[in-house]
């Protein structure tokens, strides 16, 4: 991850009162792939569901509610974090920013825990992405997420490393940003991901 | 308080709320909408707030945005349909 | 060309076109066959023809990557190859493996030459594509094996840059998913479910690595625009193409017995494999608008923005034709197959070799690029075997609508081989184009031969 992180984007004068994208364009982009990936399915999902109301309605009964809004919880509190992370490598402050990565790395690892725990119960419950199309998309989104988040924390945890070792300073942190903007992808994605599969019936 | 631990609890109450609709059993319109309104306001401070991406050059902020709203404008569309 | 050792490209790229030039023999021998069953039976049956047509694409393929790796790397590293010699005698290896290979499969009933070749002690033959016996299979793991050693070693003392970095990886990748190709279990569903580990995942995964990496070197060298905006483009372009390219593996998992969620995965995530290759024309094009300099090589150029375009097209727009699980239930194994086969994998991995080829023969003959003469030539035969290729994939799409509604959608079906009769007239006009396309190789093969002053650059 280092490699992608180190393609950081040298920024024109800005124009106006316009300020330039946060981050590396690069990750931009990649982000509006993500984003695209995501949206199909969320739409598969909510209009595969008009052909299987009862299957889906009766389906989502069986999800841990109180889990999937801890876990969203937690995400949006991982984001917040990593503001006050770029906030503080804005003022110079490499530990600090360090510190408050490592607290966002903290949710999306207790993240991690909380939603193991959800698929360990289904599992045991013997349900599968076989199961129906319901349990294929909890699962399937619900997995292909979780790698996202998987992926998201070893970007900040690289990001965090090199803050750490004085690699950013007060007017060069756009890695920062970058790694910064990839997170709160995962997190944006999941504030629509839970409401559409844990609540809306 | 900065503004952004005003943004995040805001994000937090939203979150709340959310899960408390959807406890009280009610279904139909009446958590459909209220739902994703608070999931449109969410949305929309990560992207212009914690994405910063509020006043950034460019269409950016309008692409994300757009992602935003035409999700979730589908997802209405989808669960409207049922429900007739 | 900088370093002496980039020199060891030269015979790889020469192997590489003389065994184009049999493909395309066979391919003609084959399309024939198509329309005259009896062509040539028994001496080459159509089975052995088709077999030697995708087997030499496959390791013309190869020769074309590995020259493209030992002349890239040494110059991206800033030093010498690790071990020429190496390369060298790899080389001939390889050579070796290939032609006996081949002569093997056109000499030999292919089940005596696996009784020859020891597949009773490890079954690996029989399967499309990984046809090769044993010793081949083994020969092509210690080919490979021995050149990333010596790639590696390179770049590991050397400077470490996207494209070398991009590269090497790419090389493994198709190194490590070979493997899957010893695996070969008894039973049907998991043995076609880990070819395409080895298939799709080399085509559609990994070598697209490889092919980023050499566009992004070629166009570095001919547009002279910043290394670090090129790098970024590959970044991004090889992370969509990995996205999608991996969880679009399920895009073959429809029908044989997979669990039914492939068709939701392999349906979404192989839609937006276009993306990356999209990514890759507007890449091409941007650059060679913002280039910096008139490079003299001018046929190099259209090589690369006829990648990009043509891969996009083949690879692009004809695989998400018949990408999606409702639609493919009736497409699957029909002559679309093959009309996206054809223009993908030319215009993805042949032109960008040929991209490769353009680019580094002439300064490897020592000129920095052919007389204008020469360079006309070539790019004559480039518009004659991309346009060649437009109607071969044109008249197949064809074919295979028909097919298809014959045998799949009509009232009353007709059988596979009463179908094949049906569409016989789309058979001779892509025999007919083929044999466009022939001329066109073989005005490329000229266009080596051809004396000359050296273009020279021009100043901007």
């Amino acid at each position: 991850m280092d490699i992608v992180l180190n393609v950081s984007i040298s920024l024109p004068a800005p124009h106006g009162n316009r300020r330039n994208l946060p981050g590396d364009l690069a990750m931009w982009f990649f982000i509006l792939a993500e984003l695209l990936v995501f949206g199909i399915f969320f739409l598969a999902y909510a209009f595969a569901r008009t052909r299987n109301v009862e299957l889906f309605n009766a389906s989502q009964l069986e999800l841990n509610k109180l889990s999937g809004a801890i876990n969203t919880v937690l995400l949006i509190s991982g984001s917040y974090f990593v503001v006050r992370a770029v906030d503080r490598i804005r003022h110079g402050q490499s530990r600090l920013c360090a510190h408050w990565l490592i607290a966002a790395m903290a949710c999306g690892g207790a993240f991690l825990i909380l939603k193991l725990v959800e698929f360990g119960t289904k599992i045991e419950a013997g349900i599968s992405m076989s199961t129906n199309l319901f349990f294929m998309f909890y699962l399937g989104l619900g997995f292909f997420h979780f790698m996202h988040v998987v992926l998201g924390m070893v970007i900040l945890g690289a990001v965090a490393l090199k803050a750490w070792r004085g690699g950013y300073h007060a007017n060069d942190y756009a890695g920062v940003e970058t790694g910064a903007a990839y997170w709160h992808m995962v997190d944006l994605v999941w504030i629509v991901l839970f409401p559409l599969i844990y609540i809306l019936n | 308080m900065t503004a952004a631990t005003f943004q995040w609890l805001t994000l937090v109450a939203l979150t709340a709320l959310t899960f408390g609709l959807a406890e009280t059993g009610v279904s139909g319109s009446a958590v459909l909408i209220p739902v994703l309104l608070a999931t449109l306001v969410k949305g929309r401070i990560v992207i212009d707030r914690f994405m910063a991406l509020q006043g950034v050059s460019g269409a950016w902020r309008w692409v994300v945005l757009g992602w935003l709203l035409l999700v979730l404008g589908l997802i209405a569309v989808a669960f409207q349909h049922t429900q007739n | 060309m900088k370093y002496k050792s980039q020199a060891v490209a030269k015979p790889y790229f020469i192997a590489a076109i003389a065994l184009f030039l049999g493909q395309i023999l066979f391919g003609l021998i084959m399309g024939l066959q198509y329309v005259v069953g009896d062509f040539l039976f028994p001496a080459i049956p159509f089975n052995v023809a088709r077999m030697v047509h995708t087997n030499l694409l496959i390791v013309w393929l190869l020769f074309g990557f590995m020259g493209a790796a030992y002349y890239l790397i040494p110059e991206e590293s800033e030093r010498e190859l690790h071990s020429t010699k190496l390369a060298l005698v790899m080389f001939w290896i390889f050579l070796a493996a290939g032609v006996a290979t081949i002569l093997g499969y056109l000499l030999v009933p292919y089940a005596t030459l696996a009784e020859m070749t020891g597949n009773n002690l490890l079954a690996t033959m029989g399967r499309e594509f990984l046809e090769q016996p044993l010793p081949t299979k083994v020969g092509i793991v210690v080919v490979a094996l021995a050149m990333l050693y010596n790639l590696s070693i390179t770049v590991l003392r050397g400077r470490k840059t996207a494209i070398n970095l991009v590269m090497l990886v790419g090389l493994w990748g198709l190194a490590i998913f070979f493997l899957f190709s010893f695996y070969n279990p008894s039973n049907l569903v998991k043995d076609k479910y880990f070819w395409w580990w080895t298939v799709h995942l080399w085509v559609e995964g990994v070598w697209e690595l490889i092919m980023g990496a050499m566009l992004a070197f070629v166009l570095i060298k001919v547009t002279g625009v910043d290394r670090e905006v090129i790098e970024k483009w590959l970044y991004v372009i090889i992370a969509m193409a990995l996205i999608t390219g991996i969880i679009g593996t399920g895009h073959h998992y429809y029908w044989i017995g997979a669990p039914e969620y492939w068709q939701w995965w392999g349906s979404v995530f192989s839609a937006l494999e276009p993306i990356p290759f999209f990514m890759m024309t507007v890449f091409a094009f941007n650059m060679v608008n913002r280039r910096r300099r008139e490079h003299p090589n001018k046929a190099a150029v259209l090589w690369a923005l006829g990648t990009g375009v043509m891969a996009f097209l083949g690879a692009g727009v004809w695989g998400f034709l018949h990408t999606l699980a409702p639609i493919n239930f009736y497409t699957h194994g029909t002559q679309i197959t093959a009309a996206h086969g054809h223009m993908a994998f030319y215009g993805a991995y042949v032109m960008v070799v040929i991209t490769m080829i353009s680019y580094t023969m002439p300064l490897m003959r020592g000129r920095e690029a052919n007389s204008p003469f020469a360079q006309v030539i070539e790019m004559w035969s480039f518009w004659l075997m991309t346009i060649s290729m437009v109607f071969i994939t044109l008249f197949l799409t064809a074919a295979g609508i028909l097919q298809i509604w014959l045998q799949r959608i009509a009232e009353e079906p007709i059988s596979f081989m009463a179908a094949q009769d049906q569409v016989a007239l789309f058979y001779w006009m892509r025999e007919a184009a083929g044999v466009i396309f022939l001329i066109g190789l073989l005005l490329y093969i000229a266009s080596f031969f051809i004396k000359g002053k050296a273009a020279t650059a021009v100043a901007t």
